[in-house]
């Protein structure tokens, strides 16, 4: 039994990288489902033991890597919040909006499950609901894209403005525009509390689509 | 009390919104596949009649199907809009039946394997206890028994792919209907899992605790062709399939206590992961023992073309002037052979080596002699001469030819080389006699 505080960095980085897999697999999943992108371009691949979708289009995976690139140093100082992939239509509206909340307890301590299998079990479990979600969803229209915000605790972003991560990536403050949803509808999609992270994943979605 | 089922299976559908399989069903209500089976198709029914919820739902389709004379038996997960279309192009349906209901139409058949995983996993000694796949005959391996079959695995490749179903897979084979089909699916499964032996292999040893559904070893079948992914999970799950079957006979055949069964179990597992990784380690071990026979013998004939090559290549520099012979340092892989060939081959193939670096040896040396001849014309001549020279008068021969004059020193130093030479030669004879003949005998035998 060892218990760690967020100072053993080395812990601090290894929930960061499963997290930010996880993400990775889980954005791809959504573009798949929600049909942001047309079904071609994806290619079945194996994740935590279950076949999955991602892209094979290579400048959309780069730049899901980059976006996690950035991401992967708020999660593990703990500063980001939320994650949220945001489906915009033409306009640039919000039309869904799919938020991973998670949070870390300060204390992390690797209890009997060192290989986190059981951790394992959990994301799969996400995943599986991420597949099925189109069930409670309405359909999006058609032409619709798909930007990644993130929601930081305090004022983290402004050092990520100082120390630019990735080269010609820049974060930016996102817009009211893009912020804000019109009677937006809250439908949880599932939750999971382990050791390592605490994570909820809820839609957020307008309620008049087109 | 019979009519509770369908409340349940209304809560899982559509307030849960899960995907209901018949396998996950069986495993959480604690029924007979069967029975599952049939829940689910009264469930669909009531709640069509009734139509208020829109639900999908997958079907198991098990047939004869003719493929341009092939008849074979095919399994597969059609959605509900396939179905018709599907059934009236196989040529004998064997049975239909409700794989899953579901709210969501399902874009594709990932998360029908997602389902059952966790429940497949969390039960995972007893996943076929209400599995409808019998067989009786299939009973646990005692340790002796275990060892011949290894011993046995270790046969020729092509034997152990159709084996390997026939050990782990006994159970399974003898429940379906006829052969002819099994071979079919396993012969299909076989050759998938001919390259992937390794990596399933590995994986059966390493995920030991988690095991595939039967039917999701079908499942994959259709879909093998569009995906290497799925290949991978169909070889792997038939592998655990096997085992899971075999695992629930002996289970049930045995008479004994838990005890021995629980042991048996982590042998058949062990005999299938053992069987499966020996494989593809023999198999690589034979062939790269014979490809090592092989290089070898590969060198020595190696050896034999260049010492050939060089003996021809040789006249060149010899011609040009004889007594810049060239120290051949590469006459030194040539020496030993040399002399037993000059005896047998021609004298063409002969070489004209000149310098013996280490040892004292004959050779036919195609040797230019200049001399004046009758009319006082200075004629070069060449001609195959026996001489044994060691390295050190190498060197002295070396050392005295290149500094004198071209050609009035030739006589004289050519006639003292031909003298040495034939003193030599007697000599170099009885050393050749006592040593070269055995070792040349050797490769002229190649």
């Amino acid at each position: 039994m060892t218990t760690l505080t967020r100072q053993d960095l080395n812990f601090g980085q290894v929930v960061a990288d499963i997290l930010c897999e996880f993400l990775e697999v889980a954005i791809h999943l959504i573009l798949y489902v929600r049909e942001v992108y047309p079904s071609g371009i994806f290619q079945k691949r194996k994740k935590y033991n279950v076949p999955v979708q991602m892209s094979c289009h290579p400048e959309l995976n780069q730049y899901i890597q980059d976006t996690l690139h950035c991401v992967k140093p708020l999660i593990e100082k703990n500063d980001a919040e939320k994650v949220a992939v945001v489906i915009m239509d033409k306009e640039h509206h919000p039309v869904e909006r799919f938020v991973f909340e998670i949070s870390q307890p300060p204390l992390l301590s690797i209890s009997a499950d060192t290989l986190l299998s059981h951790v394992e079990q959990l994301l799969r479990a996400f995943i599986l609901k991420i597949s099925v979600c189109d069930a409670i969803l309405n359909n999006n229209p058609p032409g619709c894209s798909f930007t990644v915000l993130v929601h930081t605790r305090d004022a983290a972003t402004r050092n990520m403005e100082k120390v630019q991560v990735i080269k010609d990536f820049p974060w930016i403050v996102a817009d009211e525009q893009e912020v804000h949803m019109q009677e937006p509808r809250l439908i949880p999609l599932k939750t999971m509390t382990s050791d390592i992270v605490k994570m909820q994943l809820y839609v957020e979605e307008r309620a008049q689509k087109t | 009390m019979d009519e509770l089922y369908l409340d349940n299976i209304d809560e899982y559908v559509n307030d849960q919104d899960k995907i209901v399989t018949y396998k996950w069903l069986s495993l959480t209500l604690g029924v007979h596949v069967n029975t599952a089976k049939q829940m689910l198709f009264h469930y669909l029914d009531h709640k069509r009649k009734e139509s208020s919820a829109q639900l999908h739902a997958t079907y198991l389709v098990s047939g004869k199907f003719v493929d341009n004379g092939q008849t074979s038996h095919k399994v597969s997960v059609i959605k509900e809009d396939q179905l018709e279309d599907f059934k009236s192009k196989m040529s004998l349906i064997v049975s239909v039946h409700v794989y899953s209901v579901q709210k969501a139409l399902l874009k594709d058949s990932g998360p029908l394997y997602s389902v059952d995983y966790d429940a497949v996993k969390d039960n995972l000694k007893n996943c076929s206890r209400y599995s409808a796949i019998r067989c009786a005959s299939a009973v646990p391996m005692s340790p002796v028994e275990l060892q011949q079959t290894r011993e046995v695995q270790r046969a020729p490749t092509p034997e152990p792919e159709n084996r390997k179903p026939g050990v782990n897979g006994e159970a399974s084979r003898a429940s379906k209907p006829s052969a002819k089909p099994q071979k079919g699916i396993m012969g299909m499964f076989a050759n998938k899992s001919a390259p992937k032996n390794q990596d399933s292999g590995k994986d059966v040893k390493a995920e030991q605790k988690e095991e595939a559904p039967v039917v999701d070893a079908p499942k994959s079948k259709p879909e093998a062709k569009a995906n290497p992914m799925m290949n991978f999970f169909g070889s792997q799950a038939a592998k655990k399939a096997e085992q899971t079957v075999k695992q629930e006979e002996a289970a049930q055949s045995s008479t004994s206590a838990e005890q021995q069964r629980q042991t048996s179990k982590p042998e058949e597992k062990r005999v299938a992961a053992a069987a499966a990784v020996e494989l593809p380690k023999d198999a690589k071990k034979d062939s790269r023992s014979k490809t090592k026979r092989l290089v070898d013998s590969d060198s020595e004939e190696e050896k034999m073309d260049k010492k050939k090559r060089r003996r021809i290549k040789k006249p060149e520099p010899d011609s040009s002037d004889e007594d810049v012979i060239p120290d051949s340092p590469q006459r030194m892989e040539t020496r030993e052979p040399s002399p037993s060939p000059k005896k047998v081959q021609p004298v063409s193939h002969s070489n004209q080596g000149n310098s013996e670096m280490k040892m004292r040896k004959r050779r036919r040396v195609l040797k230019s002699r200049t001399f004046l001849d009758d009319d006082g014309c200075i004629v070069t001549e060449k001609d195959y001469e026996s001489e044994s020279y060691s390295e050190a008068e190498d060197d002295v021969h070396a050392a005295k030819q290149t500094p004198k004059d071209p050609v009035p020193a030739k006589l004289p130093s050519s006639t003292k080389q031909d003298e040495k030479r034939s003193q030599k030669r007697t000599s170099a004879n009885a050393n050749k006699g006592t040593k070269q003949a055995s070792i040349m005998g050797f490769f002229q035998k190649k």
